[in-house]
């Protein structure tokens, strides 16, 4: 009969045959293993060298292994109940670590944690013991849940098929808990230990060498993915050389892209949270990962064979917003924007991407100055017709236009409230007489040459303009200009105007009210940028600030980043009237936007709904409250 | 099929021209120049007939020095070779002149089909693909918007006045004048512009295709054209106003 003991019961005395049958066990089921992982390895290591990775900052790297890996940080927040589960799952795999080391050793006859011991041995074994029973009680209970969520509760996200292999998984680890916690109502000598310690022992090596070929292969690769990630949020690489044109075929794969692909755990958060696959399209991040882990498993790295045809499909690639909430999301390290962007590289700068609405904006920025097509004199007109001082090197600011900001009609009415409210801060700005579009359209697009130009020729401008410090409306040209441009020179600081108003919003007009004002986080500025609570502070001081149920670093796209305001009429539902919809469900009077595009997107898409709201910029917000005599 | 593709470098169309100081032309410095839109479609053209039926393409540019970015920008898309008729003085030739130098140029090449844009951007003349027909003794139609190879000759689409076209036959080789918007323009590419480097890119100047540098033509003075402002205010209720503004938009304006 079973009554609880103590202390861990751990068999004595091996027979050598038994020994002997131990050692072959382990002996085949590690040989097993590394039968199946050698050739992932080979392939992650025969990819080609990341251009432009760097190891430092180390700290950086360090803390993100502390905080995703150990600490479960993503896993945990961006689903709370199973993410929970899984930390229990995994914290009891660490705690495991000591006892699974012991239990082999018992089996060979050299154990090393041994309760029944006198002074700090035996009090360190009984410790451990129960120490890892705490975690193998709940990694047992949470391993129950999750199997549960899997197999009966059977959220979409983990796709249509079910994984037998998960569940047989599933029960692996919990017979290696329930004959670990087995062994405490048990004595050394008896005949149960004995089998316990055996049946603990079979579900240990059959475990192991399942692992390479599921999804459980992250166990051994993903605290490895996290800590070599490229860095920065949709850190796009530099092209190696004249040779590289992004992700055309497997000679194109890098090492980290090869890593990610075969760390995916195949959670389906990024699928989730993905614009496009929730109105809808082809594209499911997900499956852009696991159809590169099937193109390596088939066909390998360093190979001609094109990427996109049988593996990934051009038409989902080109349907990203790159919005990155599935980057944002991914609890493994994946960093699916530049692998995104990089297909788009393959196909845009090898003219393998046949697109009416993409080839003319191709046409349209190598020749003229503007994503949106008009001439560069209609911007002068705007100019003079406002009266902007023009930047002449003696202003602190150069109050950067963009292409909504110089040329959409209503992109212009928030440059407008935003000089208003600048002339009432006294601050001295001016703008150029000339620019062209950032290229944030292009380089998303994966249209390298002409994002070069851009780059090049708006950085000479800025240079001979002596500009050092910019502010701009529009996160994606305040995203671009910062970052994107690093590759050809050294862009002045740049700062977007939430953030330049907050800094002042104490003297800003203080009319709070009770006008509701639902404030949509734009992608390029919340998960691109981390700013969130400047233009929440800004919404506070016209009205009251309404949250939509999606918001901040969860912000649902507006649907027009990564190219596609420009790209014509999507398939499925529009991205723009989905969060239009939620937008207005929040009861709100006011939409209040902090990016032209979501402003142009929504201005279509509230347009659509029963009782749009109005809809304004938080410059126009803060533009409002200010007397009339500064309305020059 | 051997393909010639007569291409000119234009200023931008948003480039704010100004005059120079002899007032005799404008000024070079600080625009920006492209290439001429209907030439783009020629070469468009004569890309897409090279990728149905094989053979070469030769882009031909006459101009100075700057003329070279256009240039590449057209073998970056996919012509084959270049050649670049170097001359600093197109303001002194005229259309037969101009045409003069390209008829040179192309004769050693004996291609079968010559291309060029209907009509520059910026002087907008119009001539010189017809003169260079005529100079090379070859049959030629006007306002292309599609062309065929069907095994013998050629079969052509021309643009006629309100939205009529016209489709005739006519033997190669032959030259042909290119309208805008019969095709989607391709994209230049990263690869295309590194492809680019390693093609063929001939210069040859105007003494060395046996034309004299004496100018053709003298330039007076130019002009600016001057700004009219015509807004008109039409009265009347919405319906009276409507009719009028229908009325002035048929008979006198002509666009609907």
């Amino acid at each position: 009969m079973f009554s609880f003991h103590a202390t861990l019961a751990e068999p004595q005395h091996f027979s050598l045959l038994e020994k002997l049958l131990f050692a072959a066990l382990v002996i085949a089921s590690a040989g097993l293993f590394f039968q199946r992982f050698d050739p992932i390895l080979r392939k992650i290591l025969k990819s080609k060298n990341d251009p432009g990775f760097h190891l430092a900052p180390l700290g950086r790297r360090i803390w993100e292994f502390f905080s995703e890996v150990l600490l479960q940080s993503k896993v945990i927040a961006q689903r709370p109940l199973p993410g929970v589960a899984h930390a229990f799952v995994f914290w009891g795999f660490l705690a495991f670590a000591l006892v699974t080391l012991n239990h082999a050793a018992v089996g060979l006859g050299v154990g090393f944690l041994d309760p029944t011991g006198q002074g700090f041995s035996g009090w360190f074994g009984r410790f451990y013991f129960y120490f890892a029973a705490a975690f193998a009680l709940t990694c047992a209970v949470s391993i129950v849940g999750l199997f549960i969520r899997r197999f009966f509760v059977r959220p979409r996200w983990l796709g249509e098929k079910l994984s037998y292999e998960s569940g047989f998984i599933a029960f692996l680890i919990f017979a290696l808990m329930v004959t670990y916690l087995g062994a405490f109502f048990t004595t050394d000598a008896s005949p149960t230990a004995r089998a316990l310690w055996w049946l603990h022992t079979l579900s240990l090596l059959i475990f192991l060498p399942l692992i390479p070929h599921t999804k459980h292969l992250h166990l051994v690769l993903s605290p490895v993915t996290v800590f070599l990630s490229r860095g920065e949020f949709s850190d796009i690489p530099p092209l190696a050389n004249d040779d590289d044109f992004g992700l055309v075929a497997g000679q194109d794969l890098t090492k980290i892209v090869s890593l990610q692909a075969y760390s995916c755990v195949e959670c389906g958060r990024c699928t989730e949270h993905c614009p496009a696959n929730n109105t809808g399209k082809v594209l499911n991040p997900k499956e852009i990962i696991l159809g590169l882990r099937s193109y390596l498993n088939d066909i390998g790295p360093a190979t001609e064979e094109p990427l996109l045809g049988k593996y990934n499909s051009q038409e989902a690639v080109f349907q990203c917003t790159t919005c990155g909430a599935c980057e944002f999301q991914c609890p493994v390290g994946i960093e699916h924007l530049p692998i995104i962007i990089g297909l788009r590289r393959g196909a845009v700068n090898t003219g393998a991407w046949e697109d009416d609405y993409g080839g003319k904006l191709f046409n349209q920025l190598e020749r003229g100055s503007n994503a949106l097509g008009i001439s560069a004199l209609e911007r002068d007109k705007f100019i003079q017709k406002e009266a902007f001082p023009v930047f002449d090197g003696t202003q602190e600011y150069c109050l950067w236009l963009g292409c909504m900001g110089g040329y959409d009609p209503k992109g212009r009415e928030i440059i407008s409230a935003f000089a208003r409210v600048m002339n009432h801060l006294g601050t001295s700005y001016g703008v150029l007489k000339k620019e062209k579009c950032t290229g944030d359209p292009v380089r998303r697009l994966g249209n390298d040459l002409v994002f070069q130009q851009l780059a090049e020729a708006n950085l000479e401008i800025l240079a001979q303009n002596n500009v050092k410090k910019i502010v701009a409306i529009c996160p994606h040209c305040v995203r671009t200009i910062q970052e994107d441009w690093k590759a050809y020179g050294t862009p002045p600081e740049i700062e977007h105007h939430s953030e330049f108003m907050a800094r002042f919003a104490h003297l800003l007009p203080q009319k709070p009210s009770d006008e509701k004002i639902v404030y949509h986080d734009p992608c390029y500025l919340g998960r691109y940028r981390n700013v969130y609570d400047e233009p929440r502070q800004l919404v506070q001081i016209t009205g009251t600030l309404v949250e939509a149920p999606r918001n901040k670093e969860r912000s649902f796209c507006c649907g027009a980043g990564g190219g596609l305001a420009f790209l014509g009429e999507e398939s499925g539902e529009r991205v723009s009237h989905v969060r239009a919809q939620e937008l207005v469900a929040t009861g709100a009077t006011t939409v209040g936007t902090a990016c032209p595009f979501c402003n142009t997107m929504f201005r279509d898409a509230l347009a659509a709904t029963d009782t749009p709201p109005q809809l304004l910029d938080i410059a126009q917000l803060i533009a409002r409250n200010l007397p009339a005599h500064n309305s020059q | 099929m051997k393909i010639v593709v007569a291409i000119k470098q234009v200023p931008d169309r948003d480039a704010p021209v100004r005059i120079d100081a002899s007032g005799k032309w404008i000024e070079e410095s600080g625009l920006q120049f492209a290439m001429n839109e209907p030439d783009a479609y020629a070469l468009e053209e004569a890309l897409r007939l090279k990728e149905a039926q094989g053979g070469e393409v030769i882009v031909l540019s006459a101009g100075p020095e700057r003329v070279g970015t256009t240039i590449r920008e057209a073998l970056a898309k996919g012509a084959d070779r270049a050649i670049h008729i170097t001359a600093d003085d197109l303001g002194t030739r005229d259309a037969l002149g101009v045409a003069k130098l390209i008829a040179e140029a192309i004769k050693p090449e004996s291609p079968d089909l010559i291309l060029t844009g209907l009509q520059s951007e910026d002087l907008g003349l119009g001539q010189t693909g017809v003169i260079l027909a005529e100079l090379l003794n070859l049959p030629h139609a006007s306002l292309i918007l599609h062309v065929e190879a069907t095994g013998t000759g050629l079969k052509v689409k021309r643009e006629l006045e309100a939205g009529w076209f016209q489709e005739i036959e006519l033997p190669t080789p032959a030259v042909l004048t290119i309208q805008s918007g019969g095709n989607k323009l391709r994209y230049a590419t990263l690869m295309g512009i590194k492809k680019a480097k390693t093609k063929e890119f001939r210069a040859v100047s105007a003494a060395d295709l046996g034309q004299s540098s004496a100018p053709t033509v003298t330039l007076g003075q130019i002009a600016l054209p001057s700004k009219q402002r015509s807004t008109q205010i039409l009265s009347g209720s919405a319906k009276e106003a409507a009719a009028a503004l229908v009325e002035k938009l048929k008979f006198e304006a002509r666009i609907i």
